[in-house]
């Protein structure tokens, strides 16, 4: 009977293999690319547009690129573990970095785009931000959470939210200062600094998070904004 | 200081009963008492404990996607995931015979006690669900550790203070209809509601 | 002369009709009188933590319906040849490859829902209901029959939770099979429902109701 059931798994298994993997892949890249457009998984051609426009690698704490994974295999940037390299020190995290190539001019960086991920209130955070060529505007920011509260917290994954990071800049001068979330809700766009946003109603801890999650990854890849504006 | 948070965290805002209303199938049905609900949390946090981290060895070392490369290289592919429900139950099952045997040998008056759940254990929701959450947070083996204690005195904190709730419920008109199940779904209710307090606690 | 016996008639009885009364019993006793989760008291520890939403819960009702049914049906077919000893093994064993069938199916076709559902479609593996029927039904009747018992059961499970499903979702976000019926931060119910604090009342009060309808009183 071993034998059997052994046998019926492994067919399921390799049957299904490959749509598993569609699977998931479709769903790790339109999350990475949700952080600059407005996608749709059943109507756009997901994966022929991230073939098309996303260049990516792994890069150190340093800004070094990054080959090999831990085990002496290449690299996959899609498939590096956020998960276990957030819990690792920032020097020693695999940090992907996926750039988003302009449509026209295909060797023109149109957005960087960096992977977060933290600690909400009740469970995890994490997204995407999507930075300008200048490595200082936000282009787009794209959040997902796993139980943070509805009306609430949860709020992270509405585009009105995350629209309101756009055009904000990271870097004061040649500080790099994150953006950050304020306490409340005031809901009037000219009170805010370029380096502020909105924060939500009733959800400060959640927003706490954000700002940990953003400050926290955006320092990690100091060192590869530095590197790659010195290459300029 | 990462672990002791998690533990507490396990303990009292990810408890498996108030959060999950894992493992309470067996109990419910059976027993009101506060000693049968203090042995079967014993017994619930001795085989989380043992199951939480050998699951985690079989998932790093047999199940992942290259994990068998230890055996050779040809292996480096394999990804015997799909094994991975039937080889925790397994292992449960084996462990919870194991204790079993122990058990009976060590300390009959414990065993006379556990009665019947000690083989309904390894059906019990809570030890499957440990170590599924366990695998799906992406612990580390200490983590996991941490997380197989902690969520299973979670769990016997939980059930305790249910049974010590429902005994006292013996002296109290309880319209008929919701007699029993109904009103212990409400009591977790209330009493889930009480634990939320915890989740200010950061270390 | 020779003494002739009559062979005594035989009368053939009619083959049983797939769906006879007592076959009927079997699928509607467990949607009320007998309810696997209200009355039983079984299944209940997946009923809690999926049900914040109706599309995972409906998700997760099929694939329920799906493990008990054709489980019931392999035990059942295979009950004269599994020895004593090893009869909870072999049920486990047996429920434990239909849960992975539907978990790598789920993960190849919905993979959103199998993000949702996560560690609980596993978790059916040790839902009280399946391997309930298994040993109560599936080991002593029938092929038909235990299909039929499996049915019963699932369908019973499955209307329960969905109900809890619907309140949780509609009090907590405002939505049904996330439709937006009206703006949930409006009601100030505090996360509640949406917690599985929500789910305890909504199925406590569930079981009040339905225990006071079937008449059924626990001691």
């Amino acid at each position: 009977m071993t034998i059997i059931i052994g046998g019926v798994l492994s067919l399921t298994s390799q049957v299904l293999g490959p749509a598993q993997k569609k699977s998931i892949e479709l769903d790790t890249k339109s999350q990475i690319l949700g952080a600059v457009m407005q996608l749709n998984k059943k109507q756009d051609d997901v994966l022929g547009i991230y073939n098309q426009r996303i260049i990516s690698l792994v890069v150190d704490y340093t800004g070094t690129p990054i080959v090999k994974d831990r085990k002496g295999n290449p690299i996959i940037p899609e498939d590096v573990n956020v998960i276990r390299n957030f819990k690792l020190a920032k020097e020693n995290r695999e940090l992907p970095v996926y750039k988003f190539m302009n449509a026209e001019n295909p060797d023109k960086v149109e957005a960087y785009i960096l992977p977060l991920y933290g600690n909400g209130l009740w469970n995890k955070i994490y997204g995407f931000i999507a930075l300008e060529e200048d490595f200082n505007t936000v282009k787009g920011i794209s959040f997902g959470h796993v139980q943070e509260t509805p009306g609430l917290g949860a709020r992270i994954s509405d585009l009105e939210i995350q629209n309101r990071y756009k055009g904000k800049t990271i870097f004061e001068g040649d500080e790099l200062v994150s953006i950050e979330m304020l306490k409340g809700e005031k809901r009037d766009p000219s009170l805010f600094g370029p380096h502020e946003v909105d924060g939500m109603s009733g959800a400060t801890l959640t927003a706490n998070g954000v700002n940990a999650m953003l400050k926290d990854y955006l320092d990690c890849y100091k060192g590869y904004i530095e590197k790659t504006k010195n290459q300029r | 200081m990462e672990l002791l948070s998690l533990g507490i965290k396990s303990i009292f805002i990810d408890n498996m009963v108030f959060a999950y209303f894992l493992g309470m199938c067996s109990f419910l049905a059976v027993s009101k008492k506060v000693t049968t609900a203090i042995g079967l949390g014993a017994a619930v946090v001795f085989v989380l404990a043992i199951t939480a981290p050998i699951n985690w060895l079989v998932q790093e070392y047999i199940l992942q996607e290259g994990a068998l490369s230890w055996l050779g290289a040809g292996f480096a592919d394999l990804n015997l995931e799909f094994l991975q429900f039937i080889m925790f139950i397994a292992i449960i099952a084996a462990m919870v015979q194991l204790v079993e045997m122990v058990v009976e040998k060590s300390s009959p008056a414990l065993y006379g006690a556990l009665g019947i759940f000690l083989p309904l254990i390894a059906v019990n929701c809570a030890i499957l669900g440990g170590s599924l959450f366990m695998i799906q947070r992406d612990y580390s083996l200490s983590e996991a550790s941490v997380y197989g204690v902690g969520s299973g005195l979670g769990f016997m904190f939980a059930i305790v203070a249910l049974a010590a709730v429902r005994e006292k419920l013996k002296y109290s008109n309880v319209p008929d209809g919701l007699k029993g199940l109904g009103l212990t779904m409400l009591i977790t209710g209330l009493m889930g509601m009480a634990f939320k307090s915890f989740i200010g606690i950061t270390m | 002369m020779s003494t002739e016996t009559l062979d005594p008639v035989v009368v053939k009885q009619p083959a049983e009709p797939l769906f006879s009364k007592r076959r009927r019993k079997f699928i509607a006793d467990p949607l009320s009188d007998d309810n696997p989760v209200t009355v039983q008291v079984l299944g209940i520890c997946s009923a809690l933590a999926v049900t914040v939403k109706m599309e995972p819960t409906l998700i997760m009702a099929i694939s329920v319906v799906f493990v008990i049914v054709f489980s019931n049906l392999m035990i059942s077919l295979l009950s004269n040849l599994i020895p004593g000893r090893v009869r909870i093994i072999v049920q486990l064993a047996v429920i434990a490859t239909f849960v992975t069938l539907i978990s790598e199916v789920l993960k190849a076709y919905n993979y959103e829902m199998y993000k949702v559902l996560g560690a609980f479609v596993g978790l059916i593996i040790t839902n009280c209901i399946v391997m309930g029927r298994l040993e109560a039904f599936a080991m002593a009747n029938k092929p038909w029959d235990s299909v039929l018992d499996g049915l019963g059961s699932g369908f019973g499970y499955a209307w329960v939770i969905l109900t809890v499903a619907f309140f949780r979702e509609l009090l907590g976000s405002g939505s049904i099979f996330n439709i937006q019926i009206y703006d949930s931060s409006l009601m100030p119910t505090n996360g509640l429902f949406v917690d599985s604090i929500g789910a305890f009342m909504v199925l406590g009060i569930l079981i009040w109701i339905q225990r006071t309808k079937s008449g059924y009183v626990e001691q």
